[in-house]
């Protein structure tokens, strides 16, 4: 189940993601996005990630949710008042909105974070490719990626470098920030000049040729996966007109 | 179909296409420098605001674009900001046609410029989608202006100026300063680069000999 999951077109998978979270807005019950983050939960610990998705979720979603929901919570204005201060008002209308938008963005978000999680990047930038995206699209992203950590480890092994050169990095605001140029600049030029050498070897090998390129890595889309498009973009048309019919009886 | 690939050649050729990676790169790594030095602010759009200065508009959208997308892979919540970092690539590479980032007394114009720009797309998506939260300490200090009264857009423009104006103005700063620190050689291989080659550096160039 895990492996199938995992195997599905990555353009199916995100379908998935995007209807379920928009979904969640447009269903006029906020069980809805409760219960797809519950199904969100359960699919990650199918796939193995369970711990280190829920812990994601946590350092991401959770902090931004408490904040949204008691935002709302608060200043949403309502008719059935349960509690008042000032300009601070909890009323059935509002603690019906703040949950419905919480639900909302919980589903989505937690989604869109699992799609990530159980589609490594090589397979998105396949998905791509084979959407149409030039090779140097594919180029940039994947390079983006890779420099990431590698900048990460420059930088640190620059900051200390910078100390034993006697650069503060503690202490007051001001001290702080003028550590900063000296140590992102040398990150930044050396990053550059490398560029450089970087555009000589890419044209070396024939990178801007103008023939179409073989590739090593394919991702293909199967039977399997049309179907699963369809059945879902069916679901989500008829929820969309199962809420305009709603809102119009 | 075929002058628009030509227009997408010139504006993407391969260097101002390699900037982009690194560009990218520099915006995350300066946010996690500022974390690590525990810095108010967030010195997350250097490398967007340089990828404008130097490349022009496009490379600048595209770089702002793709970084928000890679973060967003890790925090969903960064995914609408994408049109803040793709205003504000658009403007540094407006901005750099006329030269604004050649002198001091220009730097501080378009800091100026770039920050409003931020705060106000930044402020638009926060209030609009978010409803003001951002999961941030500020968020407490728009709750606060929204108990006195004010509506959203007043509360979460307030709070976002002031640290709009000490983010991008310290990143338009540095982005001055490697700016005249880049070697002549790659500055007159990208689009808006040779406007930034000064006499001085010729000079020592020359003096060499």
């Amino acid at each position: 189940m895990a492996s199938r999951i995992r195997a599905l077109y990555p353009g199916t998978k995100l379908i998935i993601a995007l209807a379920i979270g928009i979904s969640a807005f447009i269903v006029p019950t906020y069980w809805f996005g409760f219960a797809a983050f519950g199904l969100a939960v359960i699919v990650a610990f199918v796939c193995g990630e369970g711990k280190a998705y829920l812990k994601l979720v946590r350092n991401s979603l959770l902090i931004l949710l408490i904040f949204m929901f008691v935002m709302r919570l608060l200043f949403s204005g309502g008719k059935t008042i349960y509690w008042q201060w000032g300009y601070m008002i909890i009323s059935a209308e509002s603690i019906a909105v703040s949950l419905a938008f919480v639900s909302g963005v919980l589903a989505l978000g937690s989604f869109l974070l699992l799609f990530f999680m159980l589609t490594p990047v090589k397979d998105i930038t396949a998905a791509l490719s084979n959407a149409g995206l030039p090779p140097s699209g594919t180029y940039v992203v994947l390079s983006a990626i890779q420099m990431i950590p590698e900048m990460r480890k420059q930088s640190a092994t620059i900051m200390d470098a910078q100390k034993t050169r006697g650069v503060e990095t503690e202490g007051k605001l001001f001290t702080r920030i003028k550590a900063f140029v000296p140590t992102l600049g040398p990150l930044i030029l050396s990053s550059i000049a490398s560029t450089e050498e970087r555009v000589i070897t890419l044209e070396s090998r024939g990178f801007t040729a103008p023939v179409p390129k073989t590739r090593l890595y394919v991702v293909t889309k199967r039977r399997v996966d049309t179907t699963i498009e369809i059945i879902v973009i069916v679901a989500f048309v008829a929820v969309i007109a199962g809420r305009i019919a709603l809102s119009l009886l | 179909m075929s002058r628009f690939t030509d227009y997408v050649k010139k504006e993407f050729p391969l260097l101002a296409l390699l900037l982009i990676p690194v560009c990218i790169a520099i915006n995350i790594v300066g946010f996690q420098l500022s974390q690590l030095l525990r810095l108010p602010i967030f010195l997350d759009s250097i490398g967007t605001i340089l990828a404008g200065a130097i490349g022009g508009p496009w490379i600048g959208a595209v770089t702002g674009l793709l970084t928000n997308c890679i973060n967003g892979i890790f925090n969903p919540v960064y995914f609408p900001y994408a049109l803040t970092s793709i205003g504000l690539g658009i403007t540094a590479g407006l901005l750099s046609r006329k030269g604004y980032f050649g002198k001091i007394w220009k730097v501080a114009v378009a800091a100026i410029i770039i920050s409003l720009v931020s705060t106000i797309i930044s402020g638009f998506i926060t209030a609009m989608v978010f409803g003001g939260a951002t999961g941030n300490p500020a968020s407490v200090i728009t709750a606060t202006l929204l108990a006195a009264g004010n509506n959203i857009f007043t509360s979460v423009f307030s709070v976002q100026i002031f640290q709009e104006l000490g983010d991008k103005v310290l990143s338009v700063l540095i982005v001055f300063f490697i700016i005249k620190a880049m070697p002549s050689r790659y500055l007159s291989k990208t689009k808006y680069g040779p406007l930034y080659i000064s006499e001085s550096k010729n000079k020592r160039a020359r003096a060499t000999v």
